[in-house]
């Protein structure tokens, strides 16, 4: 390419960003004036042919507790209420002894893995998903695990994955933003776990509140209050002719063309951008798969989202940290379950069933897990030292269980996978080279998985 | 000597010198005991991270050569040969102490024996032909000096130009000097109107106002422009400009989270800056009163509202609760954020990038980071009143004393709460009782009665909990009367060090947070963990740009720490404040990388002009309105953003500046436009900030608040920084999503509304005339005919309701188009 072409180019990816579409990982990287990293990349825009080309991420914010509901510890029934000598049990802050989960599990699908009784619905998908048992973080506090399960790093000024996600691959729907966040309230740390830090702002998430599930409340000024359709056509008519005329004395700067372009998708995106977020518009029987409720909606939505070239869609569980369960652990993992069961469910089945899953990635798990020790009696504290966590799709293997916690679910004890490699691994999927995928700011080039990371290949399908 | 001492000694002296079978060579036998049974665990297990084959070595640490295992890495040596019990090494496989090796799962219990047998003979470990380099990469700070930002300032002679004609002033000349070097010529001067436009613009953030532009237009005496560039500058609108850019470099905030302290008020920095800009103060001085103006001799409370720039760092939350190790990284992060800040804003130097290590690629060593760490780590972030600490000494004991009652409150309510429902859960049980027909009577009365006398027994001046209640609530309302208890504070710095301890015996007893008067030296944090502690260095400036860097002896360091970075460090400190202002003004700098004028930055485009501009602005007393005139008068800046085709080919970036920037407006000179335009903007200068999106804001946008969690979300639509760090420049992008809140945002369609009723207020039944003035206002030109026409037609064919809705149809499309947006 000549310089000229690069400096056209870079000059138009700083006016542009990524929101508006139709930009490669290899233009974006010329964002940042990184040519010569632009060049490396192939045209597909990835370092390698992708087996996801979007990920869902269910977030149950809080953390859930690996052996209610995937990693049984039968265990922790033999020594209830003790702190068996010389078991490795040291809690980041004073726990009780033992504590027994109350739910049985069953072997299920041709794989034979262990669910729950909690999930009766998801357990019927066990052959599609990878369950992983021995993820493990660097803090037991929310606000840094959610960071480092998001940003990579418990440090509060790096880009979310998502916005890695775009950063790498552009989006592919220029009608929606690429990176969206649904959430029935706010997690904690709210909008820094989905910023776009010193990536370019275009890259951030789009957060959307959905516990009401009217678009227009959804999507900021989605709506235009005031006028109809064609009103709204013969005003944006008369403003791009005024747009064009001014760019005519002006010629050669891409910045006015990006600028009318974007006020086009802009006026495009109040009609199918609410189609995207209209709930209204599935059927009763698919609604009805899915069940009701926040979480159930965030699922469909995802569905609707993806199925739209959206990029990287995050369902949070809910406001605050609802599966911090500190007391009343089992009530109320039982009721949270009730309610994520039949939509996941319903999800995996409906992507398999239109043919997305295969390069649909999700994610299931929260920042951290939890201990197996108790706390208050009958609650559990935060447990950053092994958790359970799922893949399915995307190019992942079904049916399989990989890494294990000790014997109580404590502690990751074989093939443990850190949350970099988890990201590695998200990255490997969507055909990114980890330590590749880079941005150079403030004097040293940062990758989402900072120095570390290693893709968990024997997951890969 | 008694023998146990002796015992310990021997064993520290082993601990010191690790042998592994260093002389005489291992043998034969040996050799090959290690080849078949212990290089092929190392080798599967550890090499991929511990050898000259690892991608990142981790921990420092090698086990591929005799030389590197006695080494050790950086969590000390790795063995002690014959003691397996005393080896790092046999712990770590063995998973029972914090470092737990291999990472992935622990070793078959077949080859933990293995490695503890071998250890257990010697460790034996034949010598290999390399090495590994014994010696660390040593910066050579003399060669460090040589690079281009740290060299002294020079005013350099004017260069030789053919159009000797164009020329305005000595900026033109070295400029000029390249075009014509790089084969290009000039681009015509922009006309007059374009000129107050983009002067208005550039001082205020604000477009002329009609009558200014006809008066500019028809002013024929010689120094008009000198006057227009003056009188703009003399106005308060100007500081609000320029603070704006200064407020991204200290990551400014007017909110941060509700669980973070936060008892100052964080406008009193900003509108410190306002008034800095507009007073011009020295940039020298700037600089100084900003880090340190409580240690200034002859400053009075009031200057305090200077440290905000530190006082309002970001802080990161610290759970109590958990071990004071990993409360020491988020300290840590902390300080390292300050270091980041401070160096990025006044040195335009990534220091921060060297305290895991020495800086990759920048003279900067990992003490050189402690150093200044130590500087912040000795300076706590606490709000301060704007009266002397004595007279504010009793208000801060009522704090003190409200903050303990409180908690005694807190408790009391909570204990009376418990016993009301107690005595509730009773009263109902004695019921149910009787209504079961249970004759033993629940002597509910008797029994609160019986505590009662109880405790009257014990103690005879014991009070009733409501009487308690009632004493509590007066103190604390008695305490909270005395004078200036609701005074401001600013968010200021106090010379306290922080050290964290354990609160108790053990790790899971927490963590105490210590704040001691006077400074604190920090250690050097081995690969920048706080857990593992190496030497002290002492606070001082950078090496690289002190010739010997002397310790810092008064307090904290912050004052001579400024006074490093204005004297010291001046040359590079006013290079990288004139880049700054340079690229404000025409959207990109002489150096291209504003906040890294290091190795990993850019170069300065024209090296000579830098130099010269700088070392004039020194000259003239580091005046920020100095440079602005310098670089207003220039013929440079005066250049219309018509590109020819020659420039466009020869050079298609405009790094030879042969044309001025087309600049897109930042999202407050959009605001501050539309609100100017339809007459409604609030010029009151100051005070606390306002909900950018609450409607009826008329304030400049500069006012609005900005909440560094919860940023609104039309701030962050249009590109505004993260106010979580430092942000060098803005970078400006263009999305559907910004088209929406064009489209449909609350601010327009309230904006055209006002449009239009200033229109028709001042030109009333006429719309040809509501249309030109339109234009004026906004563009600070008539419309074309085209325009005008496209205008009534737009509006023709409508009356009544149906004719005022498309005139606010046609405002907001005016408040909405290109035209508004972009600068020529």
């Amino acid at each position: 390419m000549t310089l000229e072409g690069q400096l056209n180019r870079r000059h138009l990816l700083q006016q542009f960003g990524g929101g508006v579409g139709m930009l490669s990982a290899a233009s974006l990287l010329a964002t940042n004036g990184n040519l010569a990293a632009a060049e490396a990349m192939s045209a597909a825009g990835t370092h390698f042919p992708p087996k996801a080309k979007r990920v869902i991420h269910l977030f149950m914010n809080g953390g859930p507790f690996g052996a209610d509901l995937f990693d049984p510890k039968p265990a922790l029934l033999k020594y209830e209420g003790q702190k068996p000598t010389g078991a490795d049990l040291l809690t980041e802050r004073p726990t009780g002894g033992l504590l027994a989960s109350p739910f049985r599990f069953r072997m299920h699908g041709e794989s034979g893995l262990p669910v729950s009784e909690l999930l009766p619905h998801l357990s019927q998908h066990v052959d599609d998903m990878c369950i992983l048992n021995s993820l493990h973080a660097d803090n037991p506090n929310h606000g840094p695990a959610l960071l480092q399960m998001n940003n990579g790093t418990i440090t509060p000024t790096r880009p979310s994955m998502g916005a890695w996600f775009l950063y790498g691959l552009g989006t592919e729907n220029e009608n929606l933003p690429g990176y969206i966040v649904l959430c029935p309230g706010r997690p904690v740390r709210f909008s820094i776990l989905w910023n776009s830090a010193f990536l370019p702002s275009a890259y951030q998430g789009t957060y959307i509140n959905h516990s009401k599930i009217d678009p227009e409340k959804m999507v900021p000024h989605l709506r235009n209050t005031l006028w109809d359709a064609t009103t709204q056509r013969r005003q944006l008519d008369l403003l791009q002719q005024l747009n064009v005329n001014h760019r005519e004395l002006r010629p050669d700067d891409s910045a006015l063309d990006a600028r009318i372009a974007a006020m086009e998708t802009a006026y495009k995106m109040q009609f199918q951008g609410s189609e995207a977020f209209d709930l209204a518009l599935e059927t009763k029987s698919t609604r009805e798969a899915y069940g009701s409720g926040n979480f159930a909606n965030g699922c469909l939505l995802a569905r609707r989202l993806v199925e739209r070239g959206v990029r990287f869609v995050q369902v949070y569980y809910g406001d605050g940290q609802p599966w911090d369960t500190h007391s009343n652990h089992n009530e109320t993992v039982k009721k949270m379950c009730k309610e994520i069961d039949q939509p996941i469910a319903a999800l995996l089945g409906d992507l398999k069933q239109r043919g997305l899953l295969e390069d649909t990635l999700v994610v299931w798990g929260g920042e951290f897990g939890r201990t197996p020790t108790s706390e208050n009696g009958n609650g559990r504290d935060h447990n950053h030292h092994g958790f359970t966590m799922w893949l399915a799709g995307g190019g992942v293997k079904g049916g399989m269980a990989y890494g294990e916690t000790d014997e109580f679910g404590f502690k990751a004890a074989t093939n443990k996978v850190h949350v970099h490699d988890l990201h590695a691994t998200i990255l490997h999927l969507l055909g990114l080279d980890h330590e590749r995928l880079t941005f150079r700011h403030a004097g040293r080039d940062f990758r989402l998985t900072d120095v570390y990371g290693n893709v968990v290949r024997d997951i890969l399908a | 000597m008694n023998r146990y001492l002796l015992v310990l000694l021997i064993s520290i002296l082993s601990c010191a010198t690790i042998s592994v079978a260093e002389e005489p060579s291992p043998s034969d036998e040996e050799i090959q005991y290690f080849e078949r049974k212990i290089r092929p665990i190392l080798a599967h297990h550890c090499y991929s991270c511990h050898s000259s084959d690892a991608k990142v070595l981790r921990g420092g640490l090698r086990l591929d050569t005799a030389a590197s295992v006695q080494k050790g890495g950086d969590s000390g040596p790795t063995l002690v040969a014959g003691q397996p019990d005393e080896s790092l090494l046999i712990h770590s496989i063995q998973y029972d102490n914090d470092i737990q090796m291999p990472p992935k799962g622990r070793l078959p219990d077949e080859e933990i024996k293995e490695l503890t047998e071998w250890v257990k003979r010697g460790a034996p470990f034949p010598k290999s032909l390399v090495e590994p380099d014994q010696k660390a990469r040593q910066i050579n700070f003399d060669e460090g000096r040589r690079f281009w930002s740290f060299q002294p300032l020079n005013q350099h002679p004017l260069p030789e130009v053919k159009d000797s004609q164009w020329p305005k002033s000595r900026i033109d000349a070295f400029l000029l000097s390249s075009m014509e070097r790089e084969g290009l010529v000039p681009a015509l001067p922009t006309d007059r109107v374009g000129l107050i436009r983009r002067l208005s613009f550039d001082l205020l953030g604000l477009p002329p106002i009609p009558e200014d532009v006809l008066a500019f237009v028809k002013d024929d005496s010689p120094n008009a422009y000198e006057k227009l560039v003056e009188r703009l500058m003399a106005s308060p609108q100007y500081g609000e400009k320029w603070a704006r850019m200064w407020l991204d470099l200290a990551r400014y905030t007017d909110r941060t989270e509700s669980w973070l302290l936060q008892d100052g008020l964080a406008h009193l920095y900003r509108d410190w800056v306002v008034t800095a800009f507009n007073d011009d103060m020295p940039y020298d001085e700037f600089v100084r009163r900003q880090l340190a103006v409580d240690l200034m001799p002859g400053s009075n409370p009031q200057d305090l509202t200077a440290l905000g720039f530190v006082g309002l760092s970001p802080t990161y939350w610290k759970e109590l609760q958990l071990p004071c190790e990993i409360i020491k990284l988020i300290v840590a992060d902390e300080w390292e954020e300050r270091v980041d800040a401070v160096t990025s804003t006044f040195l335009g130097l990534t220091v921060a990038c060297a305290r895991c290590h020495d800086h990759k690629f920048d003279p900067i060593s990992a003490a050189d980071y402690h150093a200044l760490a130590g500087v912040f780590a000795s300076s706590r972030q606490v709000g301060r009143p704007l009266v002397s600490e004595e007279q504010y000494q009793p208000v801060r004991e009522a704090k003190a004393e409200v903050a303990k009652l409180e908690v005694e409150l807190t408790q009391l309510k909570a204990e009376m709460a418990k016993r009301e429902k107690e005595k509730e859960k009773e009263l109902q049980a004695a019921k149910q009782q009787k209504t079961a027909g249970e004759t033993t009577a629940v002597p509910v009365d008797t029994a609160t009665k019986g505590t009662a006398t109880k405790g009257t027994a014990t103690n005879v001046n014991a009070l009733t909990p409501e009487e308690k209640l009632e004493q509590l609530t007066t103190k604390i309302k008695e305490l909270k009367a005395i004078p200036m208890f609701d005074a401001p504070l600013t968010n200021a710095l106090s010379e306290e060090s922080l050290t964290i301890e354990r609160a108790g015996a053990n790790p899971q007893d927490g963590t105490r947070l210590v704040y001691r008067p006077g400074p604190q030296d920090l250690p050097l944090f081995s690969r920048g963990d706080p857990n593992r502690p190496g030497k002290i260095v002492r606070r001082r400036f950078l090496t690289v740009l002190t010739p010997e860097p002397q310790p810092y002896e008064n307090g904290s360091g912050r004052l001579e720490l400024a006074h490093s970075i204005t004297s010291d460090a001046a040359p590079l400190a006013a290079r990288v404040i004139v880049n700054r202002i340079w690229l404000t003004h025409f959207g990109q700098g002489l150096v291209s990388t504003p906040s890294n004028f290091g190795a990993q930055g850019s170069r300065p485009s024209h090296p000579e002009l830098l130099d010269d501009l700088t070392a004039r602005f020194i000259a003239n007393g580091w005046s920020i309105k100095w440079l602005h005139r310098e670089i207003l008068l220039s013929a440079t800046w005066q250049q219309s953003t018509r590109r020819s085709d020659h420039a466009k080919s020869i050079d298609p970036g405009n790094r030879w500046l042969s044309l001025m920037n087309r600049r897109r407006h930042d999202f407050e000179a959009w605001r501050d436009t539309m609100l100017s335009a339809s007459g409604v903007l609030d010029l009151a200068t100051g005070g606390p900030s306002r909900d950018l999106d609450e409607l009826g804001n008329h304030r400049r946008t500069l006012y609005c608040t900005v909440h560094r969690r919860e940023l609104s979300t039309t701030f962050q639509i249009h590109d505004f920084p993260d106010p979580n760090q430092h942000s060098p420049q803005r970078f400006s992008t263009i999305t559907a999503l910004q088209g929406l809140y064009a489209l449909n945002g609350p601010l327009l369609v309230e904006q055209s509304q006002a449009f239009v009723s200033r229109l028709q207020r001042e030109y009333p039944n006429d719309e040809a005339a509501q249309i030109n003035r339109a234009y004026w206002l906004l563009f600070s030109r008539s419309p074309t005919a085209t325009e005008q026409k496209l205008g009534l037609e737009y509006l023709s064919d409508a009356v009544g309701e149906e004719r005022a809705n498309r005139w606010k149809q046609y405002t907001h499309v005016l408040l909405a188009s290109n035209e508004i947006l972009f600068l020529d």
